[in-house]
C-alpha cells in the first residue's frame, strides 16, 4: 500500500473519532434527540440480582409469546357462530353442524402447518402467564415491596392480573367447543344473577336469551385481540416505567442501604441475562406446546347447548370460582315478584369482588394496621413480618382449597368416596384450612426469627473423646463454598481501561472529571 | 249344475277369500323360511309364536323397527320354539346355543345361586329375599354383560355398585350362564354383535356427546357420580364392542336403558366411535395428560412451566445476600447522604 | 459538566475509570476459558437444533419434532446468552445511589400554589362558566353511554321467561323422530325438542330449540304417577319431562341414574329426584326443574299440553318465583 493511501485511511479513521461509527451514531442521535446523557444513565441502571426478582420477567416474556403466537392465530381464526357442515381432516366430525369459529380452530390444528404447535404454545403461555403473575405477586406481597412509594405499581399489577384472567377466559371460549361453550353458558347465568341489571346485561351482551344472536363470539374476539391487549400494554408500560423511575427494591445485606441499589448494570450484564431468559421462556412454551397436548377441541365437538360432558372444568385460574360455586349451599331469595339467586351471585360475583378488592387495596389495609407511612426500598424477609405472612398464607390456602373443591368429582372417583361426603368436606375445609394454615405460618415465622443462622449451611461438629472419658465437640473447618465472598459494591465506571477497537489503535488521551487518570497506551 | 249359479258362486268365493285375507294377515317380511309369524299374539310384555316360543319383550321397544325387538327387526331366525337370532346389517343379536343350558345350570348353582337363589328368582331356599335380584326375564345380553365385564360374581356385596374387574369366568362360561338364565324366561335383548365395518363414526360422536358424555365424559374417561355410583371408563381397551352394545341396550345398574330412541344402526355407530376412536386416541398434540382436562393442564403449567422457569431464575440470580453484622444499613425514609457520595468520589481515585 | 450542576438532588458520582484488572470487571467463572468453550458448544447446538426445526417444517414432519427442536434450540440459545451474562461478564457487584424521588418542599409549594391559586383566580371570576362546563361534560358522559351500552342488544322484556313450547307441539328427538308410547322402556331417557326446531333433512337444530326448549324425557314407570299435587295428568304412560336447563347455572341436566331415579347436573352435581317433580335433593341448585304437562295426540305421538308454567333455567331479578 502506498503511503498516501495509508495516511488517507488513517485520517479517515481519525476523523471518525476514538469511538468510530458508534460514536458517530451517538452524535447524530444526540443532535436530534438529546439522548446521550439519559442513555448512559439508562445503561448504568442497576438491577439487583436476587433470583426472585426475575419472576415478573416470566410474566413479561410469556406475554410477549402470547402476542406473537396470538398474531399468528388471528390470521386464521374466523370469529363467527355461523353454522356450517364440517368436511375436513378430522373424520369423526364429518357431516356435523359446527360453528365457523370451531371449524377454523380445528383447521388451524390440522390443516395449517405448525398451527397446532402455535395454538398449543399460545394456550400454555396463557396458563404460565397467569401463574407467573400470581407467583410474582406473592413475592411482592411476602417481601413488602408494595409499600410506599410502590403502592400504585401494586394496584396496576393487580389490575393486570384481573385482566389476564379475563383475557384467558375469553380466549379459550373463542373456539366455541363443547367445554368452553358450557363455560360461557355458566358465565351468562352468573351475569344474569346480578340484581336489577343482570338480565339487561346479558341480553345486551349476547343479544337476547341464551345463546342470543351469536354475536358474542365476534365481540369476544375483538375484546381478546384488541381491547384487553391494548389496556394490558398500557398498564405494562406504566408498570415498567414506575419500576425504572422508582428503581427496584432489594434485600438487606452488606453494602445495601435504603438509598442505593446493588446489582448488575443494564448493559451488558442484565440485558444479556434477560434476553437469554426471554429465549428460555419461549423455549419452555415451545417444548410444552410440542410434547404435551392441551385443549384438544376436536375431541369435544362444536358447542351444542343441549349437550354436556361430565367432569367439565374451566382453566386453572378460574378453578377457584368453580369450586366456590360447587360448595355454596342452594340459597335463593324470592320475594315480591323478584329473585336474587344467592347461590350464584354470592360465590361468583360478590366473593371474587371481595377477593380482588382486598388484593388491590392491600397497601392501604396494611398501612391502616401498621401505621407505617415511611418509604421502603429494602425488603422484608417473610419471617420478619409474621402477621402479614400468615395472612398471605391463609389467603392462598383458601384459594387453593377452592381450587381443590372444583375437582370434587375427580377426587371422589380417585379415592372411592361418595361425592356428597367430599362436598361436605370442602364446605368445612373452606373455613378451617385457611385458619390452620395461617396459624401454622405465624408460628413458623416466629420460630424462624429465633434462629439466627436459619437457612445457612451448618458446620459439621467433630466429636472428640478425651482420654478422661469426656466428649467434646469441635466445629469442622469451613468449606470454601460456605463463605460466599462478595466484593464491595462499587459504582459503574465511566470508562474502562481498554482501547477503543474502532480506530486501529490510535488513542485520544482523555481527562476524567476528577482529572485523576491519564491513560497510557 | 246350472251355469247361472257360476257367477254368484264365484263372487261369493272371492268375497269369502277377501274377508279371510283381511282377517288373517299374511306372513311378515321374514328372510327365513321357518317363521310362522301369522300366529303372533302380542300381549303387553310377551310374544308367543309357534316357531319362536314365548319371548318376553319387556326390555325392548314395541314401537320402532330395528331397535332391538326381534319381531320388528329386518331378520329373525327361530327354530323349534326358540329364538335363535335377529337383527339387521348393523347389529345381529343371538341367543347362546341350547346346548349351553345344562352347563349353565351347573355353573349357576356353583357361582351365583348363593346370592340370586337356586332358580335365579331372587328367593333363597328359606323363602326370604336374597341379596341379588331376580334374574328371570333379564335376557341373555344382560347376563353376558355382567359376567364378561367381571362385575359378577360380585366380591363386595355391600358396595353401591358392583365394580368392573377382570372376569373370573371365561367368555364361554358367561354365555353358558346366559343360556340357562334365559331359558327360565326367554327374553330379549339377546347377545348383540355389532358390525362396525359400515358404521359412521361421526354419527357416533354426535350421539355419544348427546347421550353418553353426561356420565362417561366426552373423552370416555368415566368418573364418580352421585351417592357412590360411578360411570366406568370407556377408554379401557378391554371394553369390547359387544359389551358397549350390551350396556346401551340393557341399561345395567344406574345406566339408562336405550331402546326405541336409538336404532341398531345408531348403536353400532356409537359402538364404533367408542371402540375405534375413544379407545385409540391419536393425540396429535402430544402427551394427553390423562384426558381429565384443564385441571391436569393447570398442574403441568404451574409445576413444570412456572416451576421450571422459577428454577432457571434460581440459577440465573443470586441467593439472598449475607446480612450485615454492623448496623450500617438504614431503614426509614432517609435522604441520600452527601457525605457518602463524597466517599465514593474519593475512593475512585484510589483505584489503579 | 458534571451532574451536580444540573440536578442538585442527584448525588450519584460515577467512578472515573476502572482497570481491566479490577476484580469487579473480571469474570465470575472460576475457569473462564472452559466456561467459554462450554457456552460455545451450547450455542452451536442451538444452531443445529434450529436447523432441525427448519427441516422439520420444510419436510412437514410431525409438529412435535418441529416444536421440540425449536424449543430445545431456543433453550440452548437462551441458556448460552444467559450463561455468558452470568459467568463471563463483569461480575460486579455495582452500586448506584437512589436520587430522592421527592422534590424539595419549596418546589412542592410552588406546584400546589400553581394549582390552587390559578384555579381560584378563574373560579372567582368565571364561576358560572366553570359550572356550565362541568355540567356539560357530565351530561355528555351520560348521553355518550347510551349508544355505547343501549345499542348493544335488546332489553330482556319477557324473553327470559318464555320458551317456544306451545300446546299441541310434538316432541321429537335430535333426528326429528316423534315419541310414541313404546319408544322408551322403563329406565330410558332421551332429549327432545319441539318439532319445528329440528330440520329432519339436514339435521340442523335451531338455537332456540337447543338452548331454550331442550327437554329431558324419562320413562320412569309403565303407569302414570303424580309428581306433585295438581299434576295428576302430567305423566301419561309413566313418561315425565322436565326442562333440561339446570336451575343453577343453565347446564343441560343430562345425567340420569335410573335405579336412583335421580337426574344429576354434570356441572356442579345438583341432584333432582324425578319422581317428585325434580326437586333438588343435593347440591347448589335452588329450584326444581320446571315440569312439562305431557299428553298423547291422536297420532299416538307425545305432545306438550301446555307451555312450561314458569321461567326455565337459572334465576334472575325479574323472575317471579
Amino acid at each position: 500500500m502506498s503511503n498516501t493511501a495509508a495516511t488517507t485511511k488513517r485520517n479517515k479513521k481519525q476523523a471518525l473519532g476514538p469511538y468510530g461509527r458508534v460514536g458517530q451514531a451517538v452524535g447524530e442521535l444526540d443532535d436530534r434527540l438529546g439522548v446521550a446523557k439519559g442513555g448512559r444513565v439508562f445503561l448504568d441502571k442497576i438491577f439487583p440480582d436476587h433470583w426472585s426478582f426475575m419472576l415478573g420477567e416470566i410474566s413479561l416474556y410469556s406475554f410477549v409469546v402470547l402476542m406473537a403466537t396470538g398474531v399468528f392465530l388471528s390470521l386464521y381464526f374466523i370469529p363467527s357462530t355461523q353454522q356450517v357442515i364440517y368436511h375436513g381432516s378430522y373424520k369423526p366430525l364429518d357431516g356435523q353442524w359446527v360453528s365457523e369459529a370451531y371449524k377454523s380452530t380445528v383447521s388451524i390444528s390440522f390443516d395449517v402447518r405448525g398451527g397446532l404447535l402455535i395454538r398449543q404454545m399460545h394456550h400454555w403461555a396463557a396458563d404460565i402467564f397467569t401463574g407467573s403473575i400470581i407467583v410474582h405477586m406473592a413475592r411482592i406481597f411476602f417481601t413488602g415491596a408494595f409499600r410506599k412509594p410502590r403502592e400504585l405499581n401494586w394496584i396496576i399489577g393487580t389490575t393486570m392480573l384481573i385482566l389476564a384472567i379475563l383475557e384467558g377466559f375469553i380466549g379459550y371460549s373463542l373456539p366455541d367447543d363443547l367445554i368452553s361453550g358450557t363455560g360461557l353458558r355458566i358465565g351468562y347465568s352468573i351475569a344474569e344473577s346480578i340484581p336489577f341489571v343482570g338480565s339487561y346485561l346479558v341480553t345486551f351482551l349476547w343479544g337476547g336469551q341464551f345463546p342470543g344472536t351469536g354475536i358474542i363470539i365476534p365481540r369476544f374476539f375483538i375484546i381478546h385481540v384488541l381491547i384487553i391487549p391494548l389496556v394490558l400494554i398500557g398498564l405494562l408500560s406504566a408498570h415498567l416505567g414506575l419500576l425504572v423511575r422508582q428503581k427496584h427494591t432489594q434485600f438487606k445485606g452488606e453494602g445495601r442501604t435504603e438509598n442505593n441499589v446493588v446489582g448488575s448494570p443494564m448493559f451488558p450484564t442484565f440485558m444479556a441475562k434477560t434476553t437469554g431468559f426471554l429465549f428460555m421462556v419461549t423455549a419452555a412454551t415451545a417444548i410444552l406446546g410440542a410434547f404435551t397436548q392441551i385443549n384438544p377441541i376436536w375431541q369435544f365437538g362444536s358447542y351444542d347447548a343441549s349437550k354436556i360432558s361430565y367432569a367439565v372444568q374451566p382453566d386453572w385460574y378460574m378453578g377457584w370460582l368453580d369450586g366456590a360455586l360447587r360448595i355454596m349451599p342452594s340459597w335463593e331469595l324470592a320475594f315480591w315478584g323478584h329473585t336474587v339467586p344467592l347461590e350464584v351471585f354470592l360465590p361468583a360475583v360478590i366473593f371474587p369482588g371481595i377477593v380482588f378488592q382486598i388484593a388491590i387495596m392491600w397497601p392501604l389495609i396494611e398501612r391502616r394496621f401498621t401505621g407505617d407511612i415511611a418509604m421502603h426500598n429494602l425488603l422484608d424477609r417473610p419471617r420478619d413480618r409474621p402477621k402479614r405472612t400468615a395472612f398471605g398464607v391463609a389467603f392462598f390456602a383458601m384459594l387453593f382449597t377452592l381450587f381443590a373443591a372444583s375437582s370434587t368429582d375427580v377426587l371422589a372417583n380417585f379415592f372411592h368416596i361418595s361425592l356428597n361426603v367430599v362436598l361436605w368436606f370442602f364446605r368445612f375445609a373452606f373455613f378451617i384450612v385457611p385458619i390452620i394454615s395461617g396459624l401454622v405460618a405465624y408460628q413458623l415465622c416466629r420460630e424462624m426469627q429465633g434462629v439466627h443462622d436459619i437457612g445457612q449451611r451448618k458446620r459439621a461438629l467433630i466429636v472428640h473423646f478425651s482420654p478422661e472419658g469426656e466428649y467434646s465437640t469441635v466445629p469442622s473447618a469451613t468449606r470454601p463454598d460456605d463463605e460466599r465472598h462478595e466484593l464491595d459494591p462499587e459504582p459503574v465506571p465511566v470508562r474502562i481501561d481498554i482501547e477503543p477497537l474502532s480506530n486501529g489503535g490510535i488513542r485520544q488521551p482523555e481527562s476524567s472529571p476528577t482529572g485523576a487518570r491519564q491513560v497510557n497506551r | 249344475m246350472s251355469s247361472r249359479f257360476l257367477l254368484p258362486a264365484g263372487l261369493l268365493g272371492v268375497a269369502t277369500l277377501a274377508s279371510l285375507a283381511m282377517i288373517f294377515p299374511g306372513a311378515t317380511a321374514s328372510a327365513s323360511g321357518h317363521a310362522d309369524a301369522n300366529q303372533v299374539s302380542i300381549t303387553p310384555s310377551h310374544v308367543t309364536t309357534r316357531a319362536c316360543g314365548t319371548v318376553s319383550v319387556k326390555g325392548v321397544t314395541n314401537a320402532v323397527p330395528n331397535a332391538g325387538n326381534p319381531f320388528l327387526s329386518n331378520s329373525k331366525t327361530c327354530l323349534n320354539g326358540h329364538l335363535i337370532s335377529y337383527g339387521n346389517t348393523a347389529i345381529t343379536y343371538s341367543n347362546p346355543p341350547q346346548s349351553f343350558i345344562s352347563a349353565g345350570r351347573l355353573l349357576f348353582a356353583q357361582t351365583c345361586s348363593s346370592c340370586h337363589g337356586n332358580d335365579a328368582n331372587g328367593v333363597g331356599p328359606d323363602g326370604q329375599a336374597t341379596i341379588g335380584p331376580n334374574l328371570q326375564g333379564v335376557g341373555a345380553a344382560t347376563v353376558d354383560f355382567w359376567v364378561s365385564t367381571g362385575r359378577m360374581p360380585a366380591t363386595d356385596v355391600k358396595a353401591v355398585e358392583a365394580e368392573r374387574k377382570p372376569s373370573r369366568l371365561t367368555p364361554v362360561q358367561a354365555l353358558e350362564l346366559a343360556a340357562w338364565v334365559n331359558s327360565l324366561d326367554p327374553s330379549v335383548p339377546a347377545v348383540p354383535n355389532p358390525h362396525l365395518r359400515g358404521a359412521d363414526q361421526s354419527v357416533g360422536q354426535d350421539l355419544f356427546s348427546l347421550n353418553c358424555a353426561a356420565c362417561h365424559t366426552i373423552e370416555g374417561s368415566g368418573d364418580a357420580l352421585a351417592f357412590g355410583t360411578n360411570a366406568p371408563s370407556l377408554q379401557d381397551r378391554q371394553v369390547t364392542a359387544q359389551q358397549v352394545a350390551e350396556a346401551v341396550r340393557t341399561g345395567p345398574a344406574n345406566m339408562p336403558r336405550f331402546s326405541g330412541n336409538l336404532s341398531d344402526a345408531q348403536v353400532a355407530d356409537i359402538t364404533a366411535y367408542v371402540t375405534e376412536k375413544l379407545q385409540h386416541p391419536q393425540n396429535p398434540g402430544g402427551v394427553a395428560l390423562g384426558g381429565v382436562g384443564p385441571v391436569a393442564e393447570g398442574f403441568v403449567a404451574l409445576l413444570i412451566g412456572v416451576g421450571g422457569l422459577a428454577l432457571i431464575c434460581f440459577w440465573i440470580g443470586e441467593r439472598s445476600p449475607k446480612d450485615d453484622d454492623d448496623d450500617e444499613h438504614t431503614e426509614g425514609g432517609d435522604d441520600p447522604d452527601p457525605a457518602k457520595a463524597q466517599e465514593y468520589a474519593q475512593s475512585g481515585q484510589e483505584h489503579a | 459538566m458534571s451532574d451536580a450542576d444540573h440536578q442538585p438532588s442527584r448525588t450519584r458520582v460515577p467512578m472515573p475509570v476502572a482497570a481491566l484488572s479490577d476484580p469487579h470487571m473480571g469474570d465470575a467463572a472460576k475457569n473462564p476459558e472452559r466456561t467459554e468453550q462450554i457456552i460455545a458448544v451450547i450455542l452451536f447446538l442451538a444452531i443445529v437444533f434450529f436447523g432441525v426445526a427448519g427441516a422439520a417444517y420444510w419436510q412437514n414432519w410431525s409438529d412435535w419434532i418441529f416444536g421440540g427442536a425449536l424449543g430445545i434450540g431456543l433453550f440452548a440459545l437462551g441458556f448460552g446468552l444467559t450463561a455468558w451474562g452470568k459467568y463471563l461478564m463483569p461480575q460486579g457487584p455495582f452500586v448506584e445511589e437512589r436520587h430522592t424521588l421527592a422534590s424539595t418542599p419549596e418546589e412542592r409549594d410552588v406546584m400546589s400554589a400553581a394549582l390552587v391559586e390559578r384555579s381560584a383566580v378563574v373560579v372567582k371570576r368565571r364561576r358560572v362558566l366553570g359550572g356550565l362546563f362541568a355540567a356539560g361534560a357530565g351530561v355528555f358522559g351520560i348521553v355518550a353511554a347510551f349508544p355505547l351500552i343501549r345499542s348493544l342488544g335488546p332489553v330482556p322484556g319477557t324473553s327470559l321467561e318464555t320458551t317456544g313450547w306451545r300446546k299441541g307441539m310434538v316432541l321429537v328427538d335430535s333426528s326429528g323422530r316423534p315419541v310414541r308410547k313404546e319408544t322408551l322402556v322403563v329406565g330410558g331417557i332421551m332429549t327432545v325438542y319441539p318439532k319445528d326446531t329440528v330440520n329432519t333433512e339436514t339435521g340442523f337444530i335451531s338455537d332456540q330449540g337447543q338452548a331454550v326448549d331442550q327437554t329431558v324425557l324419562i320413562r320412569v314407570s309403565d303407569q302414570p304417577f303424580t309428581t306433585e299435587p295438581g299434576r295428576e295428568n302430567w305423566t301419561p304412560a309413566g313418561y315425565v319431562a322436565y326442562s333440561k336447563v339446570c336451575t343453577h347455572l343453565g347446564c343441560p341436566v343430562g345425567l340420569y341414574e335410573q335405579q336412583l331415579e335421580l337426574l344429576v347436573c354434570p356441572c356442579h352435581q345438583s341432584m333432582f329426584n324425578v319422581r317428585n317433580g325434580a326437586v333438588p335433593q343435593f347440591g347448589p341448585a335452588p329450584r326444581p326443574l320446571p315440569q312439562m304437562y305431557l299428553g298423547f295426540n291422536d297420532d299416538g305421538y307425545l305432545i306438550a299440553m301446555a307451555p312450561y308454567d314458569q321461567a326455565i333455567g337459572p334465576g334472575f331479578w325479574e323472575r317471579n318465583s
